[in-house]
């Protein structure tokens, strides 16, 4: 939980786990929300067993650089679901909760009596979000799916690549990093603007599928207006060159020239005569001059001549990138079992500065007395006893 | 009090973004707001790669539906003041209201609880000089140099994905400014990118690994893209799968008596560091594709999820239009457009049960009536 953030005396209890879900629960924790994140060790997330893991601490579900990078700020609470005493508890939470957020297939939540209509039953302005795959309805609700699947299903993936090549997507689980956590935060956000409002909680259902449609949206358009649209491997009308080019010193960097002044610029930087009429033939040249130089080089004399170039940035250019690091995008975290690494911000300032510094992510467990005491009101011995029958873990 | 059923409704939006926030207003219009777009001098659009017809822009179409455009030189200074007044959020590009006359000073003079995001490529403090090329920002935020084939080098993702990002973000912030005291947040599309990095940080920090691009080689036997008898299918049935898809999988290869198959149920398949070896990858591409290349991608699509095994069709937009699913759950929205006659909109991302948002409407251009309109509270919505 960040201290004294825009979201401070906001309490989610967190069903979410793996992906899409964790980063939506990822961002309000770093706003500033109280989010108690239930696990279980008997069935833990997936995610905590999932590399990359610093060498010499794996093994156990502590050590996972993954888990650790979508779950910053937020407290963990061990529950197994599976117990029959453990949706007393988990109801007693959710009373006590603004937000109930969750992940898992449709049926999942019903399973263990945590319903929308039976949280709401002991707290009726709970805001309840859902993410299911294709959503909560319809022939395809009971689908199981991934991020780079739901690419796939949405036209993303066939979008993206090269003609007459197998479309590569974005080698990512994309919708699970952007679309998905992105539009569900737009749809919790605006379900608590109307309950500070009204008073009125709500449920909130975001399909994967249909948000991550939603940032093709322009391609939905075009074809249905019978304008055909396929993967073009990075052209566009008028932008030439637009593309990567790899560097003597083994980055790419991509150029994308607008106008005639920029590619004469791009001609005079490279010392090159590019022909006007022939793109692919310009743009071979481009890359064989740029073969010949080394990426910052290249940058300095391309940015000096106002030629739009950037640097295709890896994991370890990103780290060091000017302005993430001077925007304060990144903050590092010690962890007990981790060490150090470093953890990614929601992508904006505020006029104070970044909203707040989350904690370190939870060990398995860590906060399930400090909740059990402070929120429910639970004993020593009542906690010893759930936690010996296994309730608590 | 507001009026009931909208969760944004009585909320007022300008918005003087350019293509990178553009996709923010129309978000937070949908769920009820007014929206007023100034549109200043066009700019050739830096994102969009959708082909054009007759000139009609579908990114632009897409991102301004339902808003009110108004055209800037059609504003004098005291009408961009009281719009500006009257609003409860405003979404600029960097350095557009001040370049209008409006300095932050006048800003807090003018409407002291306006909620103001600007939204940019890489941040408002960095010099901008003309429109930033989305693959330009798909590079800086380091998703590009995950995506793309080993032999051609890093390609990005389709549609603007950049300026997408950055204004769904660009509407989360404005609406934590609207439930909170916060009133000022500047948005960057490379970090919004950078937001989709998956574990590749944490690989570099924790082992020194820098991932590269796998191109079109599957992740790990059971996990990628493959090819099928009509197209492609992407399947997810290794590390990250449901317990039981790797052997709902085999089963499924060996019962339909795959040449190859038997091979998978050796103990050493069961173990995921044996899956992600090449050699696995390349055995098990070519047992699956050898039994995919009779099936298309809907059977197959139809038979591994009855399985339990997370497979979906590589679709094009046709098949997306006519998916099932989405048309049996009214997702797919028709819109009157004076240009085309019609043209189908996706609807909305989510869906909230007390304030559903509204289905999508196309944009409409407005003058001096529809800016007193704003001004006044009385937009007809």
């Amino acid at each position: 939980m960040g201290e004294g953030g825009t979201l401070a005396g906001i309490r989610v209890l967190d069903f979410c786990w793996i992906g899409a879900g964790a980063l939506v629960t990822k961002a309000l924790a770093e706003l500033g929300a109280d989010v108690i994140r239930v696990e279980s060790r008997t069935r833990p997330d997936n995610l905590r067993v999932t590399p990359p893991f610093r060498p010499g601490t794996e093994g156990g579900l502590e050590a996972s650089g993954y888990f650790a990078s979508r779950n910053p700020g937020k407290r963990s609470f061990a529950l197994n679901m599976r117990h029959p005493d453990a949706r007393g508890i988990a109801l007693d939470l959710a009373a006590r909760c603004d937000i109930v957020t969750s992940n898992f297939r449709p049926g999942v939540m019903e399973r263990w009596g945590m319903s929308y209509e039976e949280v709401r039953a002991v707290n009726e302005a709970i805001i309840y979000l859902v993410m299911p795959m294709q959503g909560s309805d319809g022939p395809h609700a009971g689908f199981i799916g991934f991020g780079s699947t739901i690419a796939a299903l949405s036209g993303l993936v066939h979008l993206s690549g090269v003609p007459g090549r197998i479309p590569v997507g974005t080698g990512t689980h994309y919708p699970d990093h952007v679309p998905n956590p992105g539009h569900a935060l737009v749809g919790l956000l605006a379900a608590l603007l109307h309950r500070r409002r009204t008073g009125e909680g709500q449920l909130v259902e975001l399909s994967q599928l249909e948000s991550t449609v939603n940032v093709i949206g322009p391609a939905v358009l075009a074809v249905s207006a019978g304008v055909p649209v396929e993967r073009s491997g990075d052209r566009m009308a008028g932008v030439v060159p637009r593309r990567a080019f790899a560097t003597a010193d083994g980055s790419w960097v991509v150029i994308a020239c607008r106008t005639d002044e920029q590619r004469k610029a791009l001609a005079s930087a490279l010392d090159i005569e590019m022909p006007a009429d022939r793109e692919e033939a310009a743009e071979a040249m481009v890359a064989e001059a740029v073969a010949r130089l080394d990426c910052p080089s290249l940058l300095d004399s391309l940015h000096g001549a106002g030629v739009p170039a950037e640097r295709v940035n890896s994991s370890r250019d990103i780290l060091a990138d000017r302005r993430l690091v001077e925007r304060g995008f990144w903050y590092e975290v010690d962890h007990p079992v981790i060490g150090t690494m470093p953890m990614f911000r929601l992508p904006f300032r505020s006029e104070g500065g970044r909203t707040s510094t989350p904690s370190r992510p939870p060990l398995l467990g860590e906060h399930t007395w400090e909740v059990a005491s402070s929120l429910l009101g639970m004993d020593r011995g009542d906690f010893d006893r759930l936690t010996e029958e296994g309730v608590l873990e | 009090m507001p009026e009931p059923g909208r969760a944004l409704a009585g909320v007022r939006v300008l918005d003087l973004t350019d293509a990178y926030g553009a996709y923010a207003s129309r978000l937070l219009g949908d769920l009820g707001a007014e929206v007023l777009r100034i549109e200043g001098r066009v700019d050739p659009d830096p994102v969009w790669p959708a082909p054009t017809r007759d000139h009609i822009d579908f990114g632009e179409r897409f991102v301004n539906a339902g808003k009110v455009v108004v055209q800037a030189e059609s504003l004098t200074g005291d009408d961009l003041e009281a719009l500006v007044g009257a609003s409860d959020v405003v979404f600029e590009a960097a350095g557009r209201l001040e370049s209008m006359g409006i300095d932050r000073a006048r800003l807090k003079a003018l409407n002291a609880d306006l909620v103001r995001v600007t939204v940019s490529p890489l941040g408002e403090d960095e010099p901008q000089d003309g429109p930033v090329d989305d693959l330009l920002v798909l590079a800086a935020g380091g998703l590009m140099h995950l995506g793309g084939y080993r032999d051609l080098g890093p390609i990005g993702a389709w549609g603007g994905q950049s300026a997408m990002a950055a204004s769904i973000f660009g509407a989360v912030a404005a609406l934590v400014g609207l439930v909170s005291t916060e009133s000022s947040f500047d948005v960057s599309a490379q970090e919004s990118i950078a937001q989709a990095l998956e574990d590749s940080v944490a690989e570099f920090a924790l082992v020194g690994t820098v991932r590269d691009r796998r191109g079109e080689l599957p992740r790990e036997a059971g996990t990628g893209t493959f090819q099928c008898s009509d197209g492609y299918v992407s399947m997810v049935a290794g590390r990250l799968g449901t317990a039981r898809a790797w052997s709902a999988l085999v089963a499924w290869l060996t019962e339909a008596g795959t040449p190859g198959a038997e091979v998978l149920r050796e103990g050493l398949w069961s173990d995921f560091h044996h899956r992600k070896t090449p050699a696995a990858i390349d055995a098990f591409t070519r047992i699956f594709e050898a039994f995919a290349a009779t099936r298309s991608k809907e059977a197959l699509y139809r038979d591994a999820q009855e399985r339990e095994i997370a497979l979906s069709p590589v679709n094009d937009i046709a098949a997306i239009l006519a998916d099932r699913q989405l048309r049996e759950r009214g997702f797919f929205v028709e819109v009157a457009d004076e240009d085309l006659g019609r043209v189908v909109f996706p609807g909305p991302p989510y869906r909230l049960s007390a304030t559903p948002a509204r289905a999508p409407r196309a944009a409409r251009a407005g003058g001096g009536d529809a800016v007193a309109g704003f001004v006044r509270g009385e937009a007809d919505g």
